[in-house]
């Protein structure tokens, strides 16, 4: 599981709003890594140099454990890799569904044309339309279709549920669950949505104003938020490990939330103080703190 | 196959031990039968929301207690499970909840004979 299908190594990019970087990323092969974080913070740019969209201004990205820095990525690497850029292309608006497919295939010669067709209808996209005569939702279906049928060893999807219906998205989880499960694909996937983090990453990483505020496990940062109810006592409260936030709810009763539930969870046993209730912190509520500068130590 | 294993939030064990404590019981106490064939891993992770390293570790783990095989190509199956591992499995998981019983009695300030006879009542309406 060590080996690092994709990194970006001390990489530095330019855009007209932000500077991405430097940054220092690595996804581990079979993996599932969800790219967290506000709009324009950097998140598209991170992909777009994956696909050598854009190339850095200083530092490297590494494919497989290769560098091709002067040069373009080889044709035999990058047909292993799909894309679902934000945005589509528009070159291939007019031109209908099944051409797209073709021309597609010719490149990709892993390209699995009955993968392609059960996808299709799977998704239920109608067919023999024009690419601009989709709704951005099936257009959005047709490409997740054509970049499965590919059969990538490395899958970037930047927000890729955006304009789904409820039935497509959780359709293409599991295809996408599938591709990881059946043929050790590597994906990035770039979300605003939790429950799609809930449902595929295994780990998170946070981008903010160009910068990766880390990659963290899934389920460590799920274990760490906790918000805990106690009868009051200001100098247990006072050693506690982590707090963000802390309020006495009534006169016995104090109420904080913890980054760190394990170590807060010992000391109550020390303490002997069983807590009134404890809620586990939705992944949402995670991610704001984390936003805002709770420090989760690495495990 | 869909594994009932439930996730407590609020217990502060780590998903991966909770995890595989209740998958060990299903096996042990005989719910889940020899040979049976367990969802892969990331099957499995998906199901429960959890990621794939969890399950990875569990699956190790109980693979190491000899609960559970991995064969190449065809996955994860549930092993013989001898009929002494089975009644001390059975002792401990009764262990454990009386344990859990004594805590609570003592933290709302319960006296041993208080605690004995509400005991007594309970199993005298059994």
């Amino acid at each position: 599981m060590d080996n690092v299908a994709l990194e970006w190594r001390q990489v530095v990019k330019k855009r007209d709003r932000m500077t991405l970087g430097p940054i220092d990323l690595k996804l581990h092969e079979n993996l599932v890594t969800a790219l967290i974080g506000r709009n324009g913070s950097g998140k598209s740019t991170l992909m777009k140099l994956a696909v050598q969209l854009i190339h850095p201004d200083s530092g490297e990205v590494a494919w497989f454990g290769q560098t091709y820095s002067a040069e373009s990525l080889p044709v035999d690497v990058r047909a292993q890799i799909s894309y679902v850029p934000e945005n589509f292309i528009v070159e291939e608006d007019g031109l209908k569904m099944d051409e797209v497919a073709e021309f597609r295939a010719s490149w990709y010669p892993k390209w699995d044309w009955q993968r392609y067709e059960e996808l299709i209808h799977r998704f239920d996209i109608p067919s023999g339309k024009k690419l601009n005569k989709l709704s951005k939702g099936q257009r959005r279906k047709f490409e997740i279709a054509a970049a499965l049928a590919i059969r990538p060893k490395l899958l970037l999807l930047d927000e890729p549920s955006s304009g789904l219906d409820p039935f497509a998205w959780k359709t293409m989880m599991n295809e996408i669950r599938r591709c990881v499960d059946e043929d050790g694909t590597t994906v990035l996937l770039s979300t605003h949505i939790v429950e799609e983090v809930r449902r595929m990453a295994d780990y998170l990483v946070l981008i903010d104003k160009g910068h990766s505020l880390g990659m963290v496990e899934k389920d460590f940062l799920l274990e760490r938020g906790r918000e805990i109810w106690i009868t009051r006592d200001d100098e247990l409260l006072g050693e506690m490990p982590a707090v963000v936030e802390s309020a006495i709810e009534s006169q016995g009763m104090v109420r904080f939330i913890t980054m760190d539930y394990p170590g807060a969870a010992a000391l109550l046993e020390e303490a002997g103080v069983k807590p009134i209730q404890v809620r586990a912190l939705e992944l949402d509520e995670m991610m704001e703190h984390w936003m805002n500068g709770a420090v989760l130590e690495a495990h | 196959m869909r594994i009932p294993v439930q996730i407590n939030e609020s217990s502060a064990e780590p998903l991966y031990h909770q995890i595989e404590t209740q998958l060990r019981s299903l096996i042990v106490t005989g719910q889940i039968v020899e040979g049976t064939l367990l969802p892969s891993i990331r099957e499995f992770s998906a199901d429960l929301k959890c990621s794939v390293i969890t399950i990875r570790r569990v699956y190790q783990d109980l693979e190491n207690e000899g609960l559970l095989r991995t064969r190449q190509g065809t996955g994860t199956f549930v092993t013989k499970v001898d009929t002494d591992d089975r009644e001390a499995y059975k002792k401990q998981i009764v262990l454990d909840a009386v344990r859990e019983l004594v805590d609570t009695a003592k933290s709302v300030g319960y006296t041993v004979d208080e605690l004995r006879q509400v005991i007594d009542e309970t199993l005298s309406k059994e």
